[in-house]
């Protein structure tokens, strides 16, 4: 695993020793609010106890349950400030923009409520200061974290290159990877403007591990979204879970999960990014869990008719193109046994238009600054009806697998 | 592919680049360029001051603290948790001047007259 890495926290702290002069609003807003988007379980399992010493791994500074230690002490402050910066970003400067949009609207005679077209909400609000600033903090924490974190690994890349080379082939779980893969001109993308996107840097695991737990302003440094899910998702009918397919599973956070939850069920990742399930082969290979990785395509499994009692993913089909999305529903249900589930989890598609002039612009800046090629069209492009043509039964109601996501339970019919 | 990694041992492929590089939300890029700067310079100023706070710590313990011991330094929870209520303060102090009301902003010589 990576020598060294964050501990980014969610320890329960002792509040008595909160410096006085910081007590009130700051105190208050250093406890990590009840986020509208992000909600976790309280009765998670603890993370599984950590080999030590494995072959090619360099000794760790330490770690916090799943997530290790950054390297320096000077990196790890920069990303636990640009961490608390996004955060501010979040619970500050973005209500405070939002009210500056209604003034806006207001001044103009325009409704807080009313819903416009995209442009529309754009050519409003895009010359104003608040505005402006909260949408280029936001940017600049994005583009900071990813520059620290590549900085990191670039540099030291024999180091972290070594690290994963000495365990490629080391069990318990399998590692393929496919240089050779022919992948969909969507998948390349620099998603969230990580450096590379998932298949074009060979550091995209690392990358993305740290900088997305800065996106999560640290609810999720020990998985606990991915375990949520994983402990939230339905089971057929049957009672059988034997083989576990999670696609588009990046770095394997929630096929570990999965495992956690269903340790004699046999658990593969693939992902299109080679450097993802590598990274995530390393992670698995350091906690000594047997899941199977490969880099795949989610269109093109190449697993048998049948062949898995869940299928699931994670915040993956709103990264994929309309006809990527149709061609993996179409996929999925090939792979599904009869009685099996298909659950992806993904944004919630019950509201797919922002109520909002501010949450029309934040959309625009999603899709076009922060690189979410795709993500627009996944909230029109018909999901649940290409999950029922593909044959699914499909349960839109429950249960619900991650609190505030869509429910997408899909069963192959018997 | 990192062109810090040798060919051979890469595992990734060509990439369709973002171009957020040329995104501006303040008007001129330039400002948009020194947002930036201050956050990133924030960041600096908080990694002094975090690692000042173990070196503190170390001397209040151990009497000492070389570097490879600051690097060591595991916090109690306790610590962690009243680091970031400063550094959370820290940023509030030097950047809810981002989010005031600026409705009222005028240019120079077009103030409000007394």
């Amino acid at each position: 695993m990576i020598n060294r890495r964050s501990v980014m926290g969610l320890f329960a702290g002792a509040a008595s020793l909160v410096a006085a002069p910081f007590a009130s609003r700051a105190a208050q807003r250093a406890t990590p609010r009840a986020n509208e988007m992000f909600q976790t379980r309280d009765d998670l399992p603890p993370p599984p106890k950590n080999p030590e010493n494995v072959p090619g791994t360099l000794a760790p500074r330490g770690r916090n349950g799943r997530m290790e230690r950054l390297p320096e002490i000077d990196l790890e402050s920069r990303m636990d400030f640009l961490r608390s910066v996004r955060t501010f970003a979040n619970e500050v400067m973005s209500p405070a923009a939002g009210k500056r949009a209604d003034d806006i609207l207001a001044s103009k005679g325009i409704s807080p409520d009313t819903v416009m077209p995209m442009q529309d909400a754009i050519a409003l609000l895009q010359d104003d200061p608040v505005v402006g600033a909260r949408t280029r903090a936001w940017t600049s924490v994005q583009q900071l974290t990813w520059k620290n974190i590549k900085a990191e690994c670039e540099d030291n890349a024999d180091t972290y290159l070594s690290e994963m080379e000495a365990v490629d082939n080391r069990g318990p779980g399998t590692l393929e990877l496919n240089p050779d893969l022919e992948m969909p001109d969507y998948t390349r993308h620099e998603i969230h403007i990580q450096p590379g996107g998932y298949v074009g840097n060979d550091f995209a695991g690392h990358m993305y591990d740290y900088g997305t737990n800065g996106f999560y302003t640290g609810r999720n440094d020990q998985d606990a979204l991915h375990m949520t899910a994983a402990f939230g998702l339905p089971i057929p009918a049957d009672g059988k879970v034997r083989r576990i397919l999670d696609i588009g599973t990046g770095i394997g956070q929630l096929a570990l999960a999965l495992k956690e939850r269903f340790p004699d069920a046999e658990v593969w990742g693939i992902d299109v990014g080679g450097p993802m399930v590598r990274y995530g082969h390393l992670r698995a290979v350091e906690r000594g869990m047997d899941v199977n990785f490969a880099q795949r395509l989610a269109e093109d499994t190449r697993f048998p008719d049948n062949h898995f009692d869940l299928v699931t993913s994670y915040i993956m089909f709103h990264e994929v193109s309309p006809q990527g999305t149709k061609d993996i529903v179409n996929e999925a249900f090939r792979i599904t046994r009869p009685g099996g589930i298909f659950y992806p989890i993904d944004f919630n598609l019950k509201n797919p238009f922002p109520r909002t002039a501010y949450g029309q612009y934040r959309r625009w800046w999603d899709h076009r600054w922060n690189n979410e090629v795709w993500t627009i069209k996944y909230r029109t492009n018909g999901l649940p009806d290409l999950v029922r043509a593909a044959g699914f039964d499909l349960n839109e109601e429950g249960p619900v697998a991650l609190p505030r996501f869509g429910v997408m339970n899909a069963t192959k019919p018997a | 592919m990192s062109e810090k990694v040798e060919k051979g041992r890469s595992k990734a492929a060509p990439f369709i680049p973002a171009d957020s590089d040329a995104a501006v939300f303040l008007g001129n890029p330039h400002i948009d360029n020194l947002m930036s700067v201050v956050i990133a310079l924030g960041a600096e100023i908080w990694a002094d001051r975090q690692r000042l706070k173990v070196v503190e710590r170390l001397l209040e313990t151990e009497g000492k603290a070389t570097t490879a011991m600051v690097e060591a330094y595991v916090p109690t929870a306790a610590e962690k948790e009243a680091w970031e209520t400063e550094r959370m303060a820290m940023v509030e102090r030097v950047y809810s001047v981002l989010s005031r009301d600026t409705s009222n902003a005028r240019p120079f010589g077009e103030e409000r007259q007394f």
